[in-house]
């Protein structure tokens, strides 16, 4: 096993009783890229992501994380997860959501004070720290969420939808975001089903009822077949594959 | 297992209910409602009843005296002034008339030579004379009937004694060996502590765990270092923290409003609550992973209320439950802690006394927080 994928999986299937969520995914996703998975809804795309954080255990196949198989907590420490729901404690302040974490991560008190200043920085709500989260616009809760998956300095994140439902703006700013992070060498997997956003991934992967039907850089995706954007190929791609 | 993680899970929870006013006003202010609602409406003693009298007594001149004395009149005057509300009337036709319209509950009929048989058969204890004092009853409130089927004979009996008869027998209950002038709040307090603390914080838990599931925070929570066994331990820390307070607020006022008895050690019984709160936070998480959104743990209210309200011997004793229904009173965790916390707050029992009790506890929250973790466990499927 190469050290410089972040993930490797094999042949990754999840069923559900009959359903079946993901069918054999081979992936591998370079370490410092940012990943894009693709799909409409019930694509698979969170029960990936799900199975790499060791939420799931898949029905057959494998998965690798570092070079290690999944699931293994001792790789926990090093990925980050920011759910598609809002996953926050509405009750407590923005300082006692990211304390929490970091205390579950068994980071000392100073250095989560650290962390939290320059996260708190990064998603721009330094004086929001004591206000609850409840009393947060729906933005606001996006980034705060962001930060909490990212108090430890995880070398993997994987982001559930994290533009789902946010306004254009501020969906600029999380690409910012993410493109500092990549600079830091952090490797991103994220899901999306705006194919326009797809755009800034390095590679993406593109999922349909549980397949993976396209795999490569956007720009192949869409020289490949014959489309000027990713909305064009996907529809492409699934009549070829309807057809096969 | 890593103490430490726990424990900021049982900081969070208490961290949450800072700012979470209606959750603490429902585990502190619900408690103090339960104890004086229950406390006042079911102390046990029928009140106020209505009577009528029918005195036909002719009352009896007793020689020396110059003037009759009607003994029906003495046990008049010695009927409970509490429990009966005694109206006249001159005929049974007027008091039946009266118990059918609804305006009283019986009528107690004197017969005309009550005093005179009375006397005689002190007088000559060999007459085979008896005499009769007839109560009529609506039995069809069974427990107003016998209150006043009681008085009257209290009243009788006491009667007696103040004219300085002996009774040829006489039971006596008043030296008792454990609760000695027990009212009905010491019995009772006992049962709606542990009634409470197991409701309250299986509804918490139940609840707090649904919220904990459709909001993404478990799924997260364990993406982290965190295990399941630190999630069910911060929250057991965290709820028999609460459930002992619960307790303190409740015996607070059952001390000060209620007067309440306790011989015992007070420290144990707040173990035992903390056992039950263990119980019920493990019941909570546990039927949490059968509802997929709050409302549908709303449906589980009754399924936890009913059987601990009726079979826990909180309101009633287990031995007042049918023989073939009480292996379920066996079977909920309340009636083991209502149990115990009545022995030792009333019989003054220390752990040697209640260890069934400790044990049975014991055994269902090792059993339902193992079934708590298992449940959490099994999401990750």
């Amino acid at each position: 096993m190469k050290q410089s994928y972040a993930i490797e999986t094999k042949n990754l299937t999840k069923k559900f009783g009959s359903f079946t969520a993901l069918s054999d995914l081979s992936l591998k996703i370079e370490s410092g890229a940012i990943h894009g998975l693709l799909g409409p809804n019930g694509a698979g795309k969170t029960t990936a992501i799900k199975i790499l954080c060791g939420l799931l255990k898949p029905t057959a196949g494998e998965a690798y994380i570092f070079g290690k198989k999944v699931p293994d907590r001792s790789i926990l420490p090093q990925i980050g997860y920011m759910p598609q729901e809002t996953a926050l404690y509405l009750e407590l302040s923005v300082h006692h959501n990211l304390a929490l974490y970091g205390e579950l991560y068994g980071m000392s008190r100073g250095r989560i004070a650290e962390r939290e200043q320059e996260l708190l920085q990064f998603i721009a709500l330094e004086k929001w720290s004591d206000v609850p989260v409840s009393n947060l616009s729906g933005g606001m809760k996006h980034r705060v969420s962001l930060a909490c998956s990212m108090i430890h300095e995880p070398k993997l994140l994987f982001l559930d939808e994290p533009t789902v439902g946010v306004d254009p703006e501020l969906r600029a700013s999380f690409w910012e975001y993410f493109n500092v992070l990549k600079r830091k060498g952090i490797t991103i997997v994220l899901t999306t089903h705006y194919m326009d956003e797809a755009q800034h991934c390095d590679k993406i992967g593109l999922l349909r009822q549980g397949v993976l039907i396209a795999e490569g850089a956007p720009s192949d995706i869409t020289r490949q077949t014959n489309t000027t954007n990713l909305e064009d190929a996907f529809l492409v791609l699934s009549r070829q594959e309807v057809k096969a | 297992m890593d103490i430490r993680r726990a424990l900021s899970i049982t900081k969070r929870i208490f961290r949450g209910l800072r700012n979470d006013k209606r959750t603490l006003g429902l585990m502190f202010i619900a408690p103090i409602i339960a104890i004086f609602v229950f406390g006042l409406a079911f102390s046990g003693d029928v009140k106020d009843v209505h009577v009528v009298v029918v005195n036909h007594d002719e009352g009896y001149h007793i020689p020396p005296a110059a003037v009759p004395v009607w003994i029906s009149k003495m046990i008049i005057s010695n009927l409970d002034k509490d429990v009966l509300k005694v109206d006249y009337v001159d005929t049974e036709e007027e008091g039946v008339k009266r118990v059918q319209k609804g305006g009283a509950y019986g009528l107690i009929i004197f017969p005309e030579h009550l005093t005179r048989d009375i006397y005689n058969k002190i007088q000559t204890p060999s007459l085979t004379l008896s005499t009769t004092i007839q109560v009529r009853l609506d039995k069809s409130n069974v427990n107003v009937a016998n209150a006043v089927s009681k008085a009257v004979t209290d009243a009788v009996f006491k009667t007696v004694k103040e004219a300085g008869q002996e009774m040829p027998v006489v039971v006596d209950a008043e030296d008792a060996i454990y609760g000695k002038g027990a009212k009905f709040m010491d019995f009772f307090v006992p049962g709606i502590m542990a009634f409470v603390v197991f409701l309250l914080t299986t509804l918490l838990t139940l609840i707090s765990f649904v919220g904990e599931r459709t909001s993404g925070n478990l799924e997260r929570l364990q993406a982290t270092p965190l295990r399941e066994s630190e999630i069910v331990i911060g929250y057991a820390i965290a709820f028999s923290i609460i459930g002992m307070l619960q307790t303190v607020v409740l015996l607070t006022i059952g001390v000060l409003v209620f007067n309440i008895m306790i011989v015992g050690n007070i420290f144990l019984a707040f173990l035992v609550i903390a056992l039950l709160a263990v119980v019920s936070l493990s019941l909570g998480i546990l039927l949490s992973s059968l509802a997929k959104r709050e409302a549908q743990a709303i449906q589980f209210f009754p399924i936890i209320v009913l059987p601990t309200f009726l079979l826990a011997g909180i309101f009633w004793p287990v031995e007042a439950i049918p023989s073939w229904l009480r292996p379920l009173s066996y079977a909920i965790p309340p009636s083991y802690a209502v149990d115990a916390t009545r022995s030792v707050m009333l019989r003054g029992w220390g752990a040697g006394g209640i260890w069934v009790d400790l044990v049975a506890l014991f055994g269902f929250a090792v059993a339902f927080l193992g079934l708590a973790v298992w449940s959490l466990k099994r999401g990750r499927g």
